[in-house]
């Protein structure tokens, strides 16, 4: 569990973060966004006190951070930024390896451990292992990033837009796995973006700063629905926030049993979202859907009218 | 294995080898010598032997370069970290002016005070020589991208780690390279010291001029550009692995 409590950051005269409080649950998945200088990474660097905070506590399970050693506080924390920061003149496993390196463990126990986080990234070892980073793409380095800052199985990671710099299908694929990789793991993650998609696709919780303040924090349908104010509205997408919601909810939520008209010609996945079924329907120029499961069967109906949640009287 | 390490050793073997040529055997090419200077009695310089020259010189050069290699890397390392960062500006000034200063200044500067002897021509050599060293010192360090050194710090490695496994290994190329030049211009610039007593291969250069012996200054000036090159192309070699 992360908290912080009245934290404020000044740099000279400006104040890049102004007493700002946040508790971060374990296991939770929490992303700060908001627009450029609003203090998100501040935020975020304050965590492993690569920028000391001026004021005010940072507690990592109840204990100060000022009480560790920075050093030793930081190779408990993992650590992924966008430009990946890799070593040029390390292989991938020797950058893999580093924190457990720094944290003396055993050679055969740090052998195993690249290995075992090389598969869990999808990097084959044979393939990549005595690559060097100037040899891989950008997603492909952003993925020893990750492995590197899960290397000594921390807690707590933090993400400064690692995924920032990747093109949109690699961005999108690594979204995906990290979520899943989250879910397995149940590592709490701080993750800093300002991909307004990204940030709702992957956070629990979504903090919204602006101007070195929260301005509103909670879960992103929550926000979604509730913007405390203009801002908020406007970064999370303005009149696009209808089509954000229905990203993240599931067709399952929204369909019924199959009826007595019989099983709609075009079909979708109960997984998919609601905006794939929506655009499933303008695409096919259909009102109605066939849901199925994995096995291609369908289990269900979704028309038009349920998809957007019409009342029943409208 | 033996065929990549005779053709990457090549042409280092070739310049020592002249260079060893030059030393032993120069007497061999006394009638270009005697065509040369028609009127000296002597046209080989002979007064001490090529070799021990050699010797002189280069150990001249090592102890300077390698102090200035010391000080400079020191130097550059004691300015990059945060508690001496303030200091940067006026130490890459220092080296600047360093190599402003001529040598043959140094030399006359530090007579008087370190008297005659090998002693002034290692401290103008080690003042001369410290420029390159620090300059691509704090290029090379300053040059590392500031995205390893932050993961560097977040991973955990403490300011000697990142030192000792980032930052050298990193700017290794850079400060060799300016190790190399600082070589190369001091072993030309080391034959000074023949001036203040400091024997070494710039004695028949000296001893030409005071003479009025062309041939002796070519023997000089032939061995030192030799010397300059072989240390240089050693350099070359380790340079690019």
């Amino acid at each position: 569990m992360i908290e912080l409590i009245h934290i404020t950051k000044r740099f000279d005269h400006t104040v890049a973060v102004d007493d700002v409080s946040l508790k971060i649950d374990g296991g939770e998945f929490c992303c700060l966004v908001g627009t450029s200088g609003c203090g998100k990474s501040t935020t975020l660097k304050m965590i492993n006190r690569l920028i000391e905070h001026s004021e005010g506590e940072i507690h990592i399970d109840q204990k100060p951070i000022r009480s560790f050693r920075e050093d030793v506080l930081r190779r408990r924390i993992g650590y992924a930024i966008q430009s990946t920061g890799l070593f040029p003149h390390w292989t991938v496993a020797r950058n893999i390896g580093l924190v457990p390196r720094l944290l003396k463990w055993p050679k055969s126990r740090i052998d195993t451990r690249v290995e075992e986080l090389m598969s869990l990234l999808g990097l084959s070892m044979a393939d990549y292992a005595d690559k060097y980073p100037d040899q891989l793409s950008g997603g492909q380095a952003q993925r020893v990033g990750v492995a590197r800052a899960l290397a000594a199985d921390p807690d707590i990671l933090l993400m400064d837009e690692p995924f920032g710099a990747l093109d949109p299908i690699t961005r999108e694929t690594l979204q995906l796995e990290l979520r899943d990789l989250q879910a397995r793991l149940g590592k709490t993650i701080v993750f800093v973006t300002h991909d307004m998609d990204e940030a709702l696709r992957l956070a629990d919780r979504l903090v919204v700063m602006h101007e070195g303040r929260i301005v509103q924090q909670g879960h992103p349908l929550q926000l979604l629905r509730e913007p405390a104010n203009d801002f908020v509205a406007s970064l999370l997408g303005g009149e696009d926030r209808g089509l954000k919601e229905a990203a993240l909810l599931p067709v399952s939520e929204r369909m019924v049993p199959l009826g007595a008209g019989g099983v709609a010609r075009e079909r979708i996945d109960q997984t998919a979202s609601l905006r794939e079924a929506l655009s499933v329907m303008l695409w096919r120029r259909v009102e109605r859907l066939a849901v199925v499961d994995d096995d291609d069967i369908p289990i269900g109906e979704l028309n038009f009218r349920r998809l957007v949640g019409a009342r029943v009287n409208d | 294995m033996t065929d990549v390490l005779t053709r990457r050793w090549l042409m280092p073997f070739v310049w020592c080898a002249l260079l060893l040529v030059g030393c032993l055997a120069m007497s061999l090419f006394e009638p270009v010598f005697r065509w040369l200077e028609p009127d000296s009695r002597d046209v080989v310089y002979a007064r001490v032997d090529f070799l021990v020259l050699l010797g002189r010189h280069l150990l001249v050069v090592t102890i300077a370069a390698a102090l200035a290699t010391l000080l400079g890397v020191l130097g550059a390392i004691a300015v990059t970290r945060p508690a001496g960062r303030e200091f940067l500006p006026l130490v890459a000034q220092v080296a600047s002016l360093g190599q402003t200063f001529p040598p043959v200044a140094v030399l006359a500067l530090a007579v008087p005070v370190l008297g005659f002897g090998t002693l002034p021509i290692v401290v103008a050599l080690l003042l001369y020589g410290l420029l390159p060293i620090v300059r691509n010192t704090l290029a090379g360090i300053e040059g590392i991208s500031p995205s390893v050194l932050e993961a560097a710090r977040g991973m955990g490695m403490t300011g000697g780690q990142i030192l000792r496994q980032v930052e050298l290994p990193l700017a290794a190329p850079v400060i060799l390279a300016g190790i190399r030049t600082s070589v190369t211009i001091n072993i030309a610039t080391a034959a000074l010291g023949a001036t203040v007593g400091s024997s070494n291969l710039g004695d028949p250069i000296i001893s030409g001029i005071v003479n009025g012996n062309t041939a002796y200054i070519v023997q000089g000036a032939l061995l030192i550009a030799l010397l300059a090159l072989a240390v240089d192309s050693v350099f070359a070699r380790l340079s690019s692995r």
